[in-house]
Protein backbone atom coordinates (compact mmCIF):
# COMPACT_ATOMS: atom_id res chain seq x y z
CA UNK A 1 0.00 0.00 0.00
CA UNK A 2 2.81 2.34 0.91
CA UNK A 3 4.64 1.50 -2.31
CA UNK A 4 1.55 2.16 -4.42
CA UNK A 5 1.00 5.47 -2.65
CA UNK A 6 4.66 6.35 -3.22
CA UNK A 7 4.46 5.48 -6.94
CA UNK A 8 1.27 7.49 -7.28
CA UNK A 9 2.91 10.50 -5.66
CA UNK A 10 5.96 10.29 -7.94
CA UNK A 11 3.74 9.95 -10.98
CA UNK A 12 1.72 12.99 -9.95
CA UNK A 13 4.88 15.01 -9.29
CA UNK A 14 6.33 13.83 -12.63
CA UNK A 15 3.19 14.82 -14.45
CA UNK A 16 3.09 18.24 -12.81
CA UNK A 17 6.77 18.85 -13.62
CA UNK A 18 6.19 17.68 -17.21
CA UNK A 19 3.25 20.02 -17.67
CA UNK A 20 5.20 22.92 -16.17
CA UNK A 21 8.16 22.23 -18.46
CA UNK A 22 5.86 22.04 -21.48
CA UNK A 23 4.17 25.34 -20.59
CA UNK A 24 7.57 26.97 -20.01
CA UNK A 25 8.90 25.70 -23.34
CA UNK A 26 5.78 26.94 -25.14
CA UNK A 27 6.03 30.33 -23.43
CA UNK A 28 9.71 30.71 -24.40
CA UNK A 29 8.91 29.66 -27.97
CA UNK A 30 6.06 32.16 -28.36
CA UNK A 31 8.02 34.90 -26.64
CA UNK A 32 10.90 34.43 -29.08
CA UNK A 33 8.47 34.18 -31.98
CA UNK A 34 6.89 37.54 -31.18
CA UNK A 35 10.03 39.31 -30.04
CA UNK A 36 11.22 41.85 -32.57
CA UNK A 37 14.89 42.56 -33.06
CA UNK A 38 15.65 46.27 -32.86
CA UNK A 39 15.47 47.67 -36.40
CA UNK A 40 18.78 48.88 -37.83
CA UNK A 41 17.88 50.93 -40.88
CA UNK A 42 18.81 54.39 -42.14
CA UNK A 43 17.21 56.58 -44.77
CA UNK A 44 19.34 59.18 -46.52
CA UNK A 45 17.54 62.39 -47.43
CA UNK A 46 19.14 64.52 -50.15
CA UNK A 47 17.99 68.06 -50.90
CA UNK A 48 18.25 69.61 -54.34
CA UNK A 49 21.18 71.77 -53.19
CA UNK A 50 23.03 68.61 -52.14
CA UNK A 51 22.10 68.85 -48.41
CA UNK A 52 22.16 65.43 -46.84
CA UNK A 53 20.56 64.15 -43.68
CA UNK A 54 20.52 60.57 -42.47
CA UNK A 55 17.59 59.48 -40.32
CA UNK A 56 17.40 56.19 -38.48
CA UNK A 57 14.23 54.12 -38.48
CA UNK A 58 13.69 55.11 -34.84
CA UNK A 59 14.06 58.82 -35.66
CA UNK A 60 11.55 58.50 -38.50
CA UNK A 61 9.05 56.81 -36.18
CA UNK A 62 9.31 59.79 -33.80
CA UNK A 63 8.41 62.36 -36.50
CA UNK A 64 4.80 63.65 -36.67
CA UNK A 65 2.81 60.83 -38.24
CA UNK A 66 -0.25 60.47 -40.45
CA UNK A 67 -2.70 57.58 -40.51
CA UNK A 68 -4.67 56.78 -43.66
CA UNK A 69 -6.06 53.96 -45.78
CA UNK A 70 -5.19 52.58 -49.16
CA UNK A 71 -3.90 49.64 -51.13
CA UNK A 72 -2.46 48.73 -54.47
CA UNK A 73 -2.75 46.21 -57.25
CA UNK A 74 -0.18 44.52 -59.45
CA UNK A 75 -0.11 44.86 -63.22
CA UNK A 76 -2.14 41.67 -63.54
CA UNK A 77 -4.77 42.95 -61.12
CA UNK A 78 -3.83 41.16 -57.90
CA UNK A 79 -5.25 43.38 -55.15
CA UNK A 80 -3.31 44.06 -51.93
CA UNK A 81 -5.24 45.86 -49.20
CA UNK A 82 -6.70 48.36 -48.61
CA UNK A 83 -4.70 48.68 -45.38
CA UNK A 84 -4.71 51.03 -42.43
CA UNK A 85 -1.23 52.55 -42.55
CA UNK A 86 0.82 54.88 -40.42
CA UNK A 87 3.84 56.86 -41.49
CA UNK A 88 5.41 60.20 -42.31
CA UNK A 89 4.37 62.46 -45.19
CA UNK A 90 6.97 62.40 -47.95
CA UNK A 91 6.69 66.17 -48.19
CA UNK A 92 7.58 66.50 -44.48
CA UNK A 93 10.71 64.41 -45.04
CA UNK A 94 11.68 66.54 -48.05
CA UNK A 95 11.17 69.65 -45.88
CA UNK A 96 14.03 68.45 -43.65
CA UNK A 97 16.47 69.00 -46.55
CA UNK A 98 15.09 72.22 -48.01
CA UNK A 99 11.65 71.18 -49.27
CA UNK A 100 10.17 70.45 -52.68
CA UNK A 101 8.59 72.84 -55.18
CA UNK A 102 6.43 72.49 -58.29
CA UNK A 103 9.57 72.40 -60.47
CA UNK A 104 11.12 69.48 -58.60
CA UNK A 105 10.83 65.72 -58.64
CA UNK A 106 11.45 63.34 -55.77
CA UNK A 107 13.32 60.09 -56.40
CA UNK A 108 12.70 57.20 -54.02
CA UNK A 109 15.31 54.43 -53.94
CA UNK A 110 15.32 51.03 -52.26
CA UNK A 111 18.11 48.76 -51.14
CA UNK A 112 17.23 46.19 -53.83
CA UNK A 113 18.16 48.66 -56.57
CA UNK A 114 14.58 49.68 -57.44
CA UNK A 115 13.57 53.31 -57.67
CA UNK A 116 10.55 55.40 -58.52
CA UNK A 117 10.18 59.09 -59.20
CA UNK A 118 7.30 61.43 -58.32
CA UNK A 119 6.60 64.90 -59.64
CA UNK A 120 5.08 67.58 -57.45
CA UNK A 121 1.54 66.91 -58.64
CA UNK A 122 1.83 63.23 -57.77
CA UNK A 123 3.40 64.11 -54.45
CA UNK A 124 0.36 66.19 -53.62
CA UNK A 125 -2.05 63.43 -54.52
CA UNK A 126 -2.66 63.69 -58.27
CA UNK A 127 -2.40 59.94 -58.91
CA UNK A 128 -5.13 57.80 -60.53
CA UNK A 129 -7.12 55.82 -57.96
CA UNK A 130 -9.14 52.66 -58.42
CA UNK A 131 -12.09 50.85 -56.88
CA UNK A 132 -10.79 47.91 -54.77
CA UNK A 133 -13.46 45.57 -56.16
CA UNK A 134 -13.89 46.47 -59.84
CA UNK A 135 -10.44 48.07 -60.37
CA UNK A 136 -12.20 50.77 -62.35
CA UNK A 137 -10.81 54.27 -62.02
CA UNK A 138 -12.58 56.37 -59.41
CA UNK A 139 -12.12 60.05 -58.64
CA UNK A 140 -10.70 60.74 -55.19
CA UNK A 141 -10.57 63.55 -52.73
CA UNK A 142 -7.19 63.85 -51.07
CA UNK A 143 -4.43 61.31 -51.58
CA UNK A 144 -1.07 61.52 -49.88
CA UNK A 145 2.30 59.90 -50.32
CA UNK A 146 3.56 58.46 -47.04
CA UNK A 147 6.69 56.65 -45.93
CA UNK A 148 5.01 54.01 -43.77
CA UNK A 149 6.31 51.87 -40.93
CA UNK A 150 3.02 50.35 -39.81
CA UNK A 151 0.36 48.42 -41.69
CA UNK A 152 -2.86 47.28 -40.02
CA UNK A 153 -1.39 48.12 -36.63
CA UNK A 154 1.79 46.06 -37.05
CA UNK A 155 5.34 46.71 -38.18
CA UNK A 156 5.88 45.82 -41.82
CA UNK A 157 6.80 42.25 -42.68
CA UNK A 158 9.80 41.47 -44.91
CA UNK A 159 7.58 40.82 -47.90
CA UNK A 160 5.74 44.11 -47.31
CA UNK A 161 8.98 46.10 -47.43
CA UNK A 162 10.24 45.97 -43.83
CA UNK A 163 10.94 48.37 -42.28
CA UNK A 164 9.92 51.33 -44.48
CA UNK A 165 7.75 51.42 -47.55
CA UNK A 166 6.21 54.14 -49.69
CA UNK A 167 2.43 54.21 -49.98
CA UNK A 168 -0.23 56.30 -51.69
CA UNK A 169 -3.20 56.59 -49.36
CA UNK A 170 -6.18 58.70 -48.35
CA UNK A 171 -9.41 58.44 -46.45
CA UNK A 172 -11.44 56.53 -49.05
CA UNK A 173 -9.74 53.11 -49.00
CA UNK A 174 -8.88 53.29 -52.72
CA UNK A 175 -6.15 51.51 -54.64
CA UNK A 176 -3.29 52.85 -56.73
CA UNK A 177 -0.87 51.14 -59.12
CA UNK A 178 1.65 48.95 -57.32
CA UNK A 179 4.81 50.46 -58.82
CA UNK A 180 4.39 53.46 -56.50
CA UNK A 181 4.56 51.32 -53.35
CA UNK A 182 8.35 51.11 -53.18
CA UNK A 183 9.56 48.54 -50.60
CA UNK A 184 12.71 48.76 -48.45
CA UNK A 185 13.15 52.54 -48.96
CA UNK A 186 16.64 53.77 -48.07
CA UNK A 187 17.03 57.04 -49.99
CA UNK A 188 14.83 60.03 -50.81
CA UNK A 189 16.27 62.64 -53.12
CA UNK A 190 14.79 65.96 -54.25
CA UNK A 191 15.94 66.92 -57.73
CA UNK A 192 15.26 69.93 -59.89
CA UNK A 193 13.62 69.29 -63.26
CA UNK A 194 15.33 72.37 -64.69
CA UNK B 1 -7.35 10.28 2.55
CA UNK B 2 -7.49 7.37 0.14
CA UNK B 3 -7.63 4.72 2.95
CA UNK B 4 -10.42 2.40 1.72
CA UNK B 5 -9.39 -0.97 0.28
CA UNK B 6 -8.45 -0.86 -3.38
CA UNK B 7 -8.10 2.92 -3.35
CA UNK B 8 -4.38 2.67 -4.21
CA UNK B 9 -5.08 0.39 -7.20
CA UNK B 10 -7.77 2.76 -8.44
CA UNK B 11 -5.48 5.74 -8.07
CA UNK B 12 -2.80 3.86 -10.01
CA UNK B 13 -5.31 3.06 -12.77
CA UNK B 14 -6.41 6.72 -12.88
CA UNK B 15 -2.81 7.91 -13.10
CA UNK B 16 -2.16 5.47 -15.92
CA UNK B 17 -5.24 6.70 -17.75
CA UNK B 18 -4.10 10.32 -17.37
CA UNK B 19 -0.71 9.34 -18.73
CA UNK B 20 -2.27 7.50 -21.64
CA UNK B 21 -4.59 10.40 -22.47
CA UNK B 22 -1.66 12.84 -22.27
CA UNK B 23 0.42 10.62 -24.53
CA UNK B 24 -2.47 10.25 -26.99
CA UNK B 25 -2.95 14.02 -27.05
CA UNK B 26 0.76 14.58 -27.59
CA UNK B 27 0.87 12.06 -30.44
CA UNK B 28 -2.24 13.63 -32.04
CA UNK B 29 -0.75 17.11 -31.72
CA UNK B 30 2.53 15.93 -33.22
CA UNK B 31 0.67 14.21 -36.03
CA UNK B 32 -1.34 17.35 -36.74
CA UNK B 33 1.78 19.50 -36.60
CA UNK B 34 3.63 17.33 -39.10
CA UNK B 35 0.56 17.09 -41.28
CA UNK B 36 0.61 13.29 -41.28
CA UNK B 37 -3.16 13.23 -40.77
CA UNK B 38 -3.88 15.49 -43.77
CA UNK B 39 -3.76 14.74 -47.49
CA UNK B 40 -0.31 14.75 -49.07
CA UNK B 41 0.65 18.32 -50.09
CA UNK B 42 0.85 19.10 -53.80
CA UNK B 43 4.25 20.13 -55.11
CA UNK B 44 4.12 23.88 -55.71
CA UNK B 45 5.90 24.99 -58.86
CA UNK B 46 6.34 28.74 -59.34
CA UNK B 47 6.20 30.17 -62.85
CA UNK B 48 7.02 33.88 -63.23
CA UNK B 49 5.92 35.32 -66.57
CA UNK B 50 5.46 38.52 -68.54
CA UNK B 51 2.03 40.07 -67.90
CA UNK B 52 1.03 39.71 -71.56
CA UNK B 53 1.28 35.90 -71.23
CA UNK B 54 -1.08 35.53 -68.28
CA UNK B 55 -4.05 34.70 -70.49
CA UNK B 56 -2.60 31.64 -72.30
CA UNK B 57 -0.55 30.53 -69.27
CA UNK B 58 -3.67 30.44 -67.14
CA UNK B 59 -5.04 27.80 -69.52
CA UNK B 60 -1.67 26.00 -69.70
CA UNK B 61 -1.66 25.83 -65.89
CA UNK B 62 -5.11 24.21 -65.78
CA UNK B 63 -4.33 21.72 -68.55
CA UNK B 64 -0.97 20.73 -67.01
CA UNK B 65 -2.46 20.32 -63.53
CA UNK B 66 -5.20 18.11 -64.95
CA UNK B 67 -2.47 15.77 -66.20
CA UNK B 68 -0.48 16.03 -62.94
CA UNK B 69 -2.91 16.21 -60.01
CA UNK B 70 -0.02 16.15 -57.54
CA UNK B 71 1.41 19.42 -58.90
CA UNK B 72 0.19 22.95 -58.19
CA UNK B 73 1.46 25.44 -60.78
CA UNK B 74 1.58 28.99 -59.40
CA UNK B 75 1.64 31.42 -62.32
CA UNK B 76 2.57 34.99 -61.46
CA UNK B 77 2.65 37.91 -63.92
CA UNK B 78 5.04 40.89 -63.79
CA UNK B 79 6.84 43.25 -66.12
CA UNK B 80 9.60 41.27 -67.84
CA UNK B 81 12.51 42.94 -66.03
CA UNK B 82 10.78 42.32 -62.71
CA UNK B 83 10.26 38.65 -63.64
CA UNK B 84 14.04 38.18 -63.72
CA UNK B 85 14.80 40.53 -60.81
CA UNK B 86 12.59 38.46 -58.50
CA UNK B 87 15.19 35.71 -58.89
CA UNK B 88 18.49 37.48 -59.48
CA UNK B 89 18.15 40.51 -57.20
CA UNK B 90 15.35 39.86 -54.70
CA UNK B 91 16.63 36.26 -54.42
CA UNK B 92 13.26 34.53 -54.50
CA UNK B 93 13.08 30.99 -55.88
CA UNK B 94 11.26 30.27 -59.11
CA UNK B 95 11.06 27.22 -61.33
CA UNK B 96 10.49 28.86 -64.69
CA UNK B 97 10.92 32.39 -66.07
CA UNK B 98 9.15 33.61 -69.20
CA UNK B 99 9.76 37.15 -70.51
CA UNK B 100 8.42 39.30 -73.37
CA UNK B 101 11.89 40.48 -74.39
CA UNK B 102 14.19 37.49 -74.85
CA UNK B 103 17.36 39.61 -74.77
CA UNK B 104 16.80 40.25 -71.05
CA UNK B 105 17.71 36.63 -70.15
CA UNK B 106 21.35 36.72 -71.35
CA UNK B 107 21.70 40.33 -70.21
CA UNK B 108 20.48 39.74 -66.65
CA UNK B 109 21.17 36.02 -66.00
CA UNK B 110 24.10 34.71 -68.04
CA UNK B 111 26.73 36.65 -66.12
CA UNK B 112 25.04 36.85 -62.73
CA UNK B 113 26.23 34.31 -60.16
CA UNK B 114 23.90 32.56 -57.73
CA UNK B 115 25.11 33.70 -54.28
CA UNK B 116 27.71 31.40 -52.66
CA UNK B 117 28.15 29.37 -55.87
CA UNK B 118 30.15 29.69 -59.05
CA UNK B 119 27.07 29.02 -61.18
CA UNK B 120 25.26 31.64 -63.27
CA UNK B 121 21.47 31.91 -62.98
CA UNK B 122 21.08 30.65 -66.56
CA UNK B 123 23.18 29.67 -69.55
CA UNK B 124 20.46 28.86 -72.09
CA UNK B 125 16.98 29.99 -73.10
CA UNK B 126 14.40 29.21 -75.74
CA UNK B 127 12.67 31.72 -78.01
CA UNK B 128 9.16 30.40 -78.52
CA UNK B 129 6.52 33.11 -79.09
CA UNK B 130 6.10 36.47 -80.76
CA UNK B 131 3.61 39.32 -80.88
CA UNK B 132 2.85 42.46 -82.85
CA UNK B 133 2.08 45.97 -81.70
CA UNK B 134 -0.94 47.83 -83.06
CA UNK B 135 -3.84 50.07 -82.16
CA UNK B 136 -6.68 48.79 -79.99
CA UNK B 137 -10.08 50.48 -79.96
CA UNK B 138 -13.72 49.87 -79.10
CA UNK B 139 -17.17 50.43 -80.57
CA UNK B 140 -17.29 53.74 -78.67
CA UNK B 141 -14.13 55.14 -80.27
CA UNK B 142 -14.33 58.08 -82.68
CA UNK B 143 -13.79 57.60 -86.43
CA UNK B 144 -14.01 53.79 -86.28
CA UNK B 145 -15.53 53.70 -89.77
CA UNK B 146 -12.63 55.63 -91.17
CA UNK B 147 -9.43 54.42 -89.48
CA UNK B 148 -7.33 51.66 -91.09
CA UNK B 149 -3.76 50.36 -91.37
CA UNK B 150 -2.79 53.12 -93.81
CA UNK B 151 -4.27 56.28 -92.31
CA UNK B 152 -4.07 55.38 -88.59
CA UNK B 153 -1.45 58.02 -87.75
CA UNK B 154 -3.46 60.74 -89.49
CA UNK B 155 -6.63 59.83 -87.59
CA UNK B 156 -4.79 59.57 -84.27
CA UNK B 157 -3.30 63.04 -84.89
CA UNK B 158 -6.73 64.70 -84.81
CA UNK B 159 -7.07 66.99 -81.79
CA UNK B 160 -10.40 65.51 -80.68
CA UNK B 161 -8.95 61.99 -80.39
CA UNK B 162 -8.05 60.76 -76.90
CA UNK B 163 -5.12 58.38 -76.95
CA UNK B 164 -4.00 56.01 -74.22
CA UNK B 165 -0.30 55.41 -73.82
CA UNK B 166 1.51 53.10 -71.37
CA UNK B 167 4.28 54.82 -69.43
CA UNK B 168 7.42 53.96 -71.40
CA UNK B 169 9.51 54.17 -68.23
CA UNK B 170 7.49 51.39 -66.60
CA UNK B 171 6.04 49.16 -69.33
CA UNK B 172 7.69 47.65 -72.41
CA UNK B 173 4.45 48.28 -74.34
CA UNK B 174 5.11 52.01 -73.80
CA UNK B 175 8.59 52.02 -75.30
CA UNK B 176 7.49 49.65 -78.07
CA UNK B 177 4.81 52.28 -78.92
CA UNK B 178 7.46 55.00 -79.12
CA UNK B 179 9.59 52.76 -81.35
CA UNK B 180 6.60 52.10 -83.61
CA UNK B 181 5.95 55.82 -83.97
CA UNK B 182 9.63 56.45 -84.79
CA UNK B 183 9.53 53.60 -87.33
CA UNK B 184 6.34 55.09 -88.77
CA UNK B 185 8.21 58.37 -89.33
CA UNK B 186 10.81 56.44 -91.37
CA UNK B 187 8.23 54.35 -93.21
CA UNK B 188 5.91 57.23 -94.16
CA UNK B 189 8.81 59.74 -94.47
CA UNK B 190 7.05 62.16 -92.13
CA UNK B 191 9.00 63.33 -89.08
CA UNK B 192 6.01 64.94 -87.38
CA UNK B 193 4.11 61.70 -86.64
CA UNK B 194 5.37 61.12 -83.09
CA UNK B 195 4.57 64.64 -81.91
CA UNK B 196 1.25 64.85 -83.74
CA UNK B 197 -0.02 61.50 -82.45
CA UNK B 198 1.11 61.82 -78.83
CA UNK B 199 0.75 65.59 -78.40
CA UNK B 200 3.13 67.65 -76.27
CA UNK B 201 4.79 66.50 -73.04
CA UNK B 202 6.21 68.62 -70.23
CA UNK B 203 9.17 68.08 -69.98
CA UNK B 204 9.22 67.25 -73.72
CA UNK B 205 10.20 63.97 -75.34
CA UNK B 206 13.48 64.62 -77.13
CA UNK B 207 14.13 63.17 -80.56
CA UNK B 208 17.43 63.06 -82.39
CA UNK B 209 19.88 60.91 -84.35
CA UNK B 210 22.86 58.84 -83.22
CA UNK B 211 24.56 58.11 -86.51
CA UNK B 212 21.82 56.44 -88.55
CA UNK B 213 19.72 55.52 -85.52
CA UNK B 214 16.71 57.67 -84.59
CA UNK B 215 16.59 58.18 -80.82
CA UNK B 216 13.75 59.15 -78.53
CA UNK B 217 14.76 60.28 -75.06
CA UNK B 218 12.08 59.94 -72.40
CA UNK B 219 12.53 62.45 -69.56
CA UNK B 220 12.68 61.57 -65.86
CA UNK B 221 8.96 62.41 -65.61
CA UNK B 222 6.49 61.47 -68.37
CA UNK B 223 3.69 64.02 -68.15
CA UNK B 224 1.38 64.94 -71.07
CA UNK B 225 1.01 68.70 -71.51
CA UNK B 226 -2.44 68.40 -73.08
CA UNK B 227 -5.51 66.29 -72.44
CA UNK B 228 -5.12 64.51 -75.79
CA UNK B 229 -3.01 61.76 -74.27
CA UNK B 230 -3.64 59.80 -71.07
CA UNK B 231 -0.66 57.95 -69.56
CA UNK B 232 -1.06 54.96 -67.25
CA UNK B 233 1.55 52.74 -65.61
CA UNK B 234 0.74 49.73 -67.79
CA UNK B 235 -1.10 49.08 -71.05
CA UNK B 236 -3.52 46.74 -69.25
CA UNK B 237 -4.88 49.74 -67.28
CA UNK B 238 -5.83 51.40 -70.56
CA UNK B 239 -8.27 48.62 -71.49
CA UNK B 240 -10.86 49.77 -68.95
CA UNK B 241 -10.52 53.34 -70.25
CA UNK B 242 -11.22 52.09 -73.78
CA UNK B 243 -14.24 50.23 -72.48
CA UNK B 244 -15.58 53.28 -70.64
CA UNK B 245 -14.95 55.59 -73.60
CA UNK B 246 -12.48 57.77 -71.69
CA UNK B 247 -9.99 57.12 -74.47
CA UNK B 248 -10.58 56.29 -78.13
CA UNK B 249 -7.44 54.35 -78.99
CA UNK B 250 -4.38 52.87 -77.33
CA UNK B 251 -1.22 51.09 -78.36
CA UNK B 252 -1.50 47.42 -77.43
CA UNK B 253 -0.17 43.95 -78.19
CA UNK B 254 -2.35 42.18 -80.74
CA UNK B 255 -2.71 39.14 -78.47
CA UNK B 256 -4.05 41.23 -75.56
CA UNK B 257 -6.48 43.20 -77.76
CA UNK B 258 -7.93 40.00 -79.21
CA UNK B 259 -8.11 38.25 -75.83
CA UNK B 260 -10.12 41.21 -74.53
CA UNK B 261 -12.45 41.25 -77.55
CA UNK B 262 -11.29 44.69 -78.68
CA UNK B 263 -11.02 45.88 -82.25
CA UNK B 264 -7.46 46.10 -83.53
CA UNK B 265 -5.64 47.88 -86.33
CA UNK B 266 -2.77 45.86 -87.70
CA UNK B 267 0.14 48.13 -88.57
CA UNK B 268 2.54 47.49 -91.48
CA UNK B 269 5.23 44.91 -90.67
CA UNK B 270 7.89 47.65 -90.87
CA UNK B 271 6.21 49.33 -87.88
CA UNK B 272 4.61 46.57 -85.78
CA UNK B 273 7.83 44.98 -84.40
CA UNK B 274 6.45 41.54 -85.25
CA UNK B 275 8.74 40.30 -88.03
CA UNK B 276 12.02 38.53 -87.25
CA UNK B 277 13.07 39.17 -90.86
CA UNK B 278 12.96 42.93 -90.22
CA UNK B 279 15.23 42.90 -87.16
CA UNK B 280 17.81 45.16 -88.84
CA UNK B 281 15.12 47.58 -89.98
CA UNK B 282 13.72 47.85 -86.44
CA UNK B 283 17.26 48.49 -85.20
CA UNK B 284 17.09 51.94 -86.78
CA UNK B 285 15.29 53.28 -83.69
CA UNK B 286 16.23 53.48 -80.04
CA UNK B 287 14.55 54.61 -76.79
CA UNK B 288 16.59 56.08 -73.97
CA UNK B 289 15.03 56.62 -70.52
CA UNK B 290 16.46 59.36 -68.35
CA UNK B 291 14.79 57.63 -65.39
CA UNK B 292 16.69 54.50 -64.38
CA UNK B 293 14.15 52.35 -62.56
CA UNK B 294 16.49 49.45 -61.83
CA UNK B 295 20.07 50.01 -60.72
CA UNK B 296 21.29 47.01 -62.74
CA UNK B 297 19.41 47.66 -66.00
CA UNK B 298 20.56 50.47 -68.25
CA UNK B 299 17.29 51.73 -69.73
CA UNK B 300 18.35 51.95 -73.38
CA UNK B 301 16.22 49.86 -75.72
CA UNK B 302 17.02 49.35 -79.40
CA UNK B 303 14.24 48.37 -81.78
CA UNK B 304 13.96 44.63 -82.37
CA UNK B 305 11.25 42.06 -83.01
CA UNK B 306 9.08 41.18 -80.00
CA UNK B 307 10.21 37.68 -79.02
CA UNK B 308 9.28 35.81 -75.85
CA UNK B 309 11.97 33.75 -74.13
CA UNK B 310 11.81 31.04 -71.46
CA UNK B 311 14.42 29.50 -69.18
CA UNK B 312 14.70 27.39 -66.03
CA UNK B 313 16.90 29.16 -63.46
CA UNK B 314 19.91 27.10 -62.37
CA UNK B 315 18.66 27.23 -58.77
CA UNK B 316 15.06 26.21 -59.56
CA UNK B 317 13.79 24.05 -56.66
CA UNK B 318 11.77 21.81 -59.02
CA UNK B 319 13.80 21.85 -62.21
CA UNK B 320 12.54 18.40 -63.24
CA UNK B 321 8.87 19.46 -63.08
CA UNK B 322 9.72 22.81 -64.74
CA UNK B 323 11.18 20.78 -67.61
CA UNK B 324 8.00 18.71 -67.92
CA UNK B 325 5.95 21.94 -67.92
CA UNK B 326 8.19 23.46 -70.58
CA UNK B 327 7.86 20.37 -72.77
CA UNK B 328 4.08 20.63 -72.37
CA UNK B 329 4.11 24.35 -73.18
CA UNK B 330 6.17 23.87 -76.35
CA UNK B 331 4.39 20.67 -77.38
CA UNK B 332 1.19 20.08 -79.30
CA UNK B 333 -1.19 20.78 -76.41
CA UNK B 334 0.58 24.03 -75.47
CA UNK B 335 0.55 25.20 -79.08
CA UNK B 336 -3.19 24.58 -79.32
CA UNK B 337 -3.76 26.66 -76.19
CA UNK B 338 -1.65 29.52 -77.53
CA UNK B 339 -3.55 29.49 -80.84
CA UNK B 340 -6.92 29.57 -79.06
CA UNK B 341 -5.55 32.40 -76.87
CA UNK B 342 -4.67 34.47 -79.98
CA UNK B 343 -1.00 34.45 -79.03
CA UNK B 344 1.35 33.61 -81.92
CA UNK B 345 4.07 31.02 -81.33
CA UNK B 346 7.24 30.77 -83.40
CA UNK B 347 9.31 27.64 -84.12
CA UNK B 348 11.27 27.27 -80.88
CA UNK B 349 14.95 28.12 -81.08
CA UNK B 350 17.54 27.76 -78.35
CA UNK B 351 20.24 30.20 -77.38
CA UNK B 352 23.29 28.12 -76.35
CA UNK B 353 21.67 24.79 -77.42
CA UNK B 354 24.61 22.79 -76.05
CA UNK B 355 23.58 23.87 -72.54
CA UNK B 356 19.94 22.74 -72.87
CA UNK B 357 18.70 20.21 -70.31
CA UNK B 358 18.74 16.63 -71.66
CA UNK B 359 15.72 15.87 -73.81
CA UNK B 360 14.86 19.46 -74.63
CA UNK B 361 17.17 19.69 -77.66
CA UNK B 362 15.52 16.60 -79.15
CA UNK B 363 12.08 18.07 -78.52
CA UNK B 364 13.04 21.34 -80.23
CA UNK B 365 14.23 19.44 -83.32
CA UNK B 366 11.02 17.43 -83.41
CA UNK B 367 9.08 20.73 -83.31
CA UNK B 368 10.98 22.11 -86.27
CA UNK B 369 13.14 24.44 -84.22
CA UNK B 370 16.70 24.13 -83.06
Amino acid sequence: MKTIKGTQSWLTIGLIIGVILLIAAAAIYFFNLNREEPVKWDVTLVGKNGNQKVLSYQEICKLPSTEAQGGFFTTVGVVNGPYEVKGVLLQDLCALVGGVTADDVVSISANDGYSMVFDYEQLTGDIPTYDPVTLHELPHEKQEVLLIYQQDGKSLSDSDGKPLRLSVVGSERLLTEGHNWVKWVNKIEVMSLE
Amino acid sequence: MNNWPGAGKLAMKTANKVLLVTLALAVTAAALATGSCSKPEKTKVRVLCANSLMYPLDSIEKAFEALHPDIDILTEGHGSIQVIRHVTEIHEESDLLIVADDSLIPMMMYATKIPDTDKNYADWYIKFAGNTLGIAYSEKSKYTGEINGNNWYQVLSRPDIKLGFADARLDACGYYALMSLALAELYYKDDSILENVLGPFDPPLKTGKEGTVATITVPEILRPASDKTIVRGSSIRLLALLDSGDIDYSFEYRSVAEQQGLKFIELPAEINLGSAALADYYGQVKCVMEFQRFATVLPVFTGEPIIYGVTIPANAPHADIALQYLEFLLGEEGQKIFVSSHHPMIPPAADNPSNLPPGLEKLLKSLGGG
